[in-house]
């Protein structure tokens, strides 16, 4: 892997994030200030990028598909979420409208505390550990993977969905929570609360790109290599490969979670939409189309694939599904490795040697019908 | 001719000699005795409407035919009562003899007391379940009854229910005759009419039950207690007999459909490690051509309107294959060493699917006819109706089972899908084309996943979204199961319809599917290559 200090796309959007950060703030009052909806947008994508990352990092870098992300993305969401209305009805006393809903005359037992952010970040980060680590230590142990897992994982959102959509929970049911006014003390919606939401995700994307790129250039990166590219060796060599897969699983879910942290405040509202397989799906497309295992690539996937939507969802919400699935398809026959390819098309020789190396990400280079019993290796 | 006149005659010998009760009596109508009465005195004449509601009851069609007119006539004041018997009304009819001739002058109407009325309507209503000629004047006539059922006589409602043709009326009656048995003031009638009721343990027999326990005869007579308690026990074994009928009813014909979504879903995930999240999709369509197909008939021939699903199994399972082997040519076939990406890639087939059903049909529910043989169904027990939309999801799921089972089992097709899920490299030295099988495994499987589709087009309703509902309920019956194995989908469809439709009424739809998802999640964990494991070579 190239030297962090050489790895030029990676130190351009480092540099591009940092003074974007610096910036924002700094024009706030000028000409030059970019619009509300646009800071606000700029954060949303960050929020999206750091998405993106936690999915590269398992499914580029450790070749496990996950298609359940979203529900450590709506781990994240729904408790900061419940902070910020507990926090609201703290300090200005707005009862929250899912209480008066169903008619309940004051909090959950389970929301004591979420008034606190710390308590509120500890809860989020131990229910995310408690939920990847038991998923992750189950499924790895019974060397559950390929796409096994990644539809195992599926349905684990579908459930997670369907579970949140009743009313009863105590967590918004179908109309998710909203209405979200204070925010550490500070009134939300403010162009000032914009800004400073924005950076905090452009702040926390650059952060988690930078330990993201220390991670896979270590050598627990060379270990997360090895095991994508062939897990029987690394075993046979007398490695146990379940404690590393369930680190990086767990630390994938915990980006989620911040993402989603991140994410809800901006756009003010969460609901068991973004539990849907489809959103999960999403973030794998994003990732596609960036190219896996690059982590630039993930970030510029996210950005792209995101500002797209927000531009065509509004210009032309019917066209949109069929170019995302017109992209999708262009991707994974003729840009294996999403944007990445048509990087190394400019800059090497197009029919160059190293386009006729076999693909390796591919997690595992089986027959596909051997693949698919994946699962089915002798257990220790 | 007189052979056959025979055994009636010597019948009704030995039934007037044996039942000497005065409704069998009245099998020989004193006709002259009974227009008497009608002129007589106010006793007289409540005798006669007993003897024209006990000819109601069990008088032959004859004397039923003959007697319909006359407490009518009476409520009307158009008898006209003389010294050789009556005339009816405006025709001028002898009451008697029904022959033709006038009044005679010093003729009158007699007249009803108040209490005599009623039992003139009575019998007219009587009368009227049993010979009037139209539904309406027979429905009328049991709203009449409905009014007293305690004093009808025993056996009027259960022969006028054998006899009537209108099925919604029959209801009404048989519901009516059980009510007014339950009500009689024999008490050994009362004690039938517990014991029929008990014989058809419905929710409403056992309210029926709940309500005589308030009956005074319950606290004082301990033979008519001990009915009420030994009919309710039973019919409370009867409904919870029904129940657990209906739930295996339905979860049989829930895991028929999952296997008919999963089991195409299984054999090309067997055959490729390919797991197409398209197929729910396939269902969806599989199931607009069924639309298509009943809108077609209705142009081209409405005659047959009524067989459509039959008419639509070759065409939705053609173009679902072909949509399918079209996938694979297109799409999959460069994907086969990149299994994830191929999730990807059927995930956006299945876009595409959706929205452009979406774009051409819109997104409300589609409108099916619902032909005789899927629709009503039998009442079993208690509040199980064996319901023929389900069994034909059944049935059709059976015939799905053993056909696919033939393919794989019985054809060339089928050895050579055999071979190459077990070992793809081994089955392409010894001259298996296999891409060619994997084109038409892929298209075998598509088919599958419509014929599906017009399976549940009786059940569920059918928009562009309806194949997502099933898509992840197949996917664990593949997990479950193990790959590429028939009796594994069974098995696993089976088990998965069942769990989900046990737990359901105990805890509701989410927590049935998040019971399954964690039953499978921790099964994984016991047998990590599901229930079946094909023998294959291992890596």
């Amino acid at each position: 892997m190239t030297p962090i200090t050489r790895d030029r796309p990676f130190l351009l959007l480092v540099a591009l994030l940092v003074i974007l950060s610096v910036a924002m703030p700094l024009l706030t009052g000028t000409g030059l200030a970019p619009s509300r909806y646009l800071t606000n947008a700029i954060g949303q994508l960050a929020a999206f990028a750091v998405l993106a990352l936690a999915l590269d990092l398992i499914w580029g870098y450790l070749g496990i598909l996950s298609l359940g992300h979203g529900l450590f993305f709506a781990i994240g969401g729904y408790v900061v979420a419940m902070y910020l209305l507990k926090h609201s009805f703290v300090v200005t006393g707005t009862v929250p409208d899912f209480l008066q809903f169903m008619g309940w005359k004051e909090f959950p037992f389970y929301w004591a505390g979420f008034e606190f952010f710390p308590y509120a970040l500890g809860v989020a980060v131990a229910v995310t550990l408690l939920v990847s680590g038991i998923f992750g230590y189950v499924s790895f142990r019974s060397r559950v993977g390929g796409v096994y897992f990644a539809i195992i994982t599926q349905a684990l959102v579908y459930v997670a969905m369907l579970l949140m959509f009743r009313n009863d929970t105590g967590f918004g049911g179908n109309n998710g929570m909203t209405g979200f006014s204070v925010i550490l003390g500070q009134p939300m919606g403010t162009s000032g609360m914009i800004t400073a939401l924005a950076v905090a995700s452009l702040v926390t994307l650059a952060l988690v790109l930078v330990g993201c790129r220390w991670l896979v250039g270590s050598r627990f990166g060379a270990l997360m290599l090895a095991t994508r590219d062939d897990e029987t060796r690394l075993r046979t060599l007398g490695y146990e490969t379940l404690r590393l897969k369930l680190i990086v699983w767990c630390l994938s879910a915990l980006l989620a979670m911040l993402a989603g942290m991140l994410y809800v405040p901006q756009v003010g509202i969460i609901n068991p939409r973004v539990l849907s397989p489809e959103l999960s799906l999403e973030i794998a497309v994003w990732v596609a189309i960036g190219g896996r295992g690059h982590l630039v690539g993930a970030v510029i996937g996210a950005l792209l694939v995101n500002a797209l939507k927000f531009w065509l969802s509004s210009a032309a919400p019917d066209v949109w599904p069929f170019i995302l699935s017109g992209l999708i398809v262009l991707v994974v026959l003729v840009f294996p490795n999403g944007l990445m390819d048509l990087a190394k098309f400019r800059l090497t020789r197009p029919m160059g040697p190293k386009r006729m190396e076999p693909n390796r990400m591919e997690p595992n280079r089986m027959e596909p019908n051997r693949m698919a019993r994946g699962i089915g290796e002798a257990r220790p | 001719m007189t052979s056959r006149h025979l055994p009636t005659f010597l019948a009704g010998l030995l039934v007037s000699a044996v039942l000497a009760t005065p409704g069998a009596a009245a099998a020989a109508l004193d006709r002259a005795a009974l227009v008497a009465g009608l002129c007589g005195n106010a006793g007289q004449m409540f005798e006669a409407a007993a003897a024209l509601t006990a000819t109601a009851a069990t008088g032959s069609d004859e004397d039923r035919a003959w007697a319909l007119a006359l407490p009518r006539a009476l409520i009307e004041k158009t008898l006209a009562c003389d010294a050789a018997g009556a005339v009816l009304g405006n025709g001028s009819l002898d009451a008697v003899s029904r022959a033709v001739r006038e009044p005679a002058p010093d003729a009158r109407a007699p007249v009803l007391s108040l209490k005599n009325r009623a039992v003139f309507e009575q019998a007219d209503a009587a009368l009227a379940l049993r010979s009037a000629p139209g539904a309406g004047a027979r429905a009328a006539a049991l709203r009449m009854l409905e009014r007293r059922p305690a004093v009808l006589p025993e056996g009027l409602l259960d022969a006028a229910a054998a006899a009537e043709s209108d099925p919604a009326l029959k209801a009404q009656i048989v519901g009516l005759a059980q009510t007014a048995a339950l009500n009689a003031s024999d008490p050994a009638a009362r004690l039938r009419a517990i014991g029929r009721i008990a014989d058809n343990p419905s929710r409403r027999a056992l309210a029926q039950m709940t309500e005589l326990t308030h009956d005074p005869a319950y606290a004082a007579n301990a033979e008519f207690r001990a009915a009420i308690d030994a009919a309710t026990r039973r019919i409370e074994r009867g409904i919870a007999m029904g129940d657990v009928l209906a739930a295996l009813y339905n979860g049989l014909s829930f895991a028929s459909i999952l296997f008919m979504a999963a089991i195409g879903l299984a054999i090309i995930f067997g055959l490729m490690g390919v797991i197409n999240l398209a197929q729910g999709e396939l269902i969806m369509i599989g199931a607009y051509v069924t639309w298509m197909v009943q809108q077609g008939l209705r142009i081209v021939a409405p005659a047959l309107l009524d067989w459509y699903l039959i008419l639509a199994i070759p065409v939705a399972f053609v173009v679902t294959a072909a949509i399918g082997i079209a996938l694979e040519a297109l799409l999959l076939r460069h994907l086969y060493k990149r299994p994830l990406m191929s999730l990807l890639a059927t995930w956006a087939v299945s876009l595409f699917l959706v929205n452009l059903v979406r774009v051409v049909f819109g997104t409300q529910n589609m409108q099916f006819e619902t032909p005789f043989y899927v629709s009503g169904g039998v009442p079993v027990i208690g509040d199980f109706i064996f319901t023929w939309n389900r069994m034909f999801a059944i049935a059709f799921a059976v015939v799905t089972l053993a056909l696919t089972w033939a393919i794989v089992r019985r054809t060339p097709l089928g050895l050579n899908i055999r071979a190459v899920t077990q070992n793809r490299d081994m089955a392409a030295c010894i001259g298996i084309p296999t891409r060619r099988v994997d084109m038409m495994t892929f298209g075998l499987g598509s088919g599958l996943a419509g014929l599906a589709g017009l399976a549940l087009s009786p059940i569920y309703s059918v928009n562009p979204q309806m194949g997502q509902n099933f898509i992840i309920d197949s996917f664990m019956v593949v997990v479950l199961g193990g790959v590429g194995t028939i009796a594994g989908t069974v098995v696993a469809a089976l088990g998965i319809g069942q769990i989900n439709v046990l737990i359901e009424p105990l805890w509701g739809a989410v927590a049935a599917k998040v019971i399954v998802l964690l039953m499978i999640i921790a099964f994984l964990q016991w047998r990590p290559e599901g229930l079946f494991a094909v023998r294959g070579r291992r890596k």
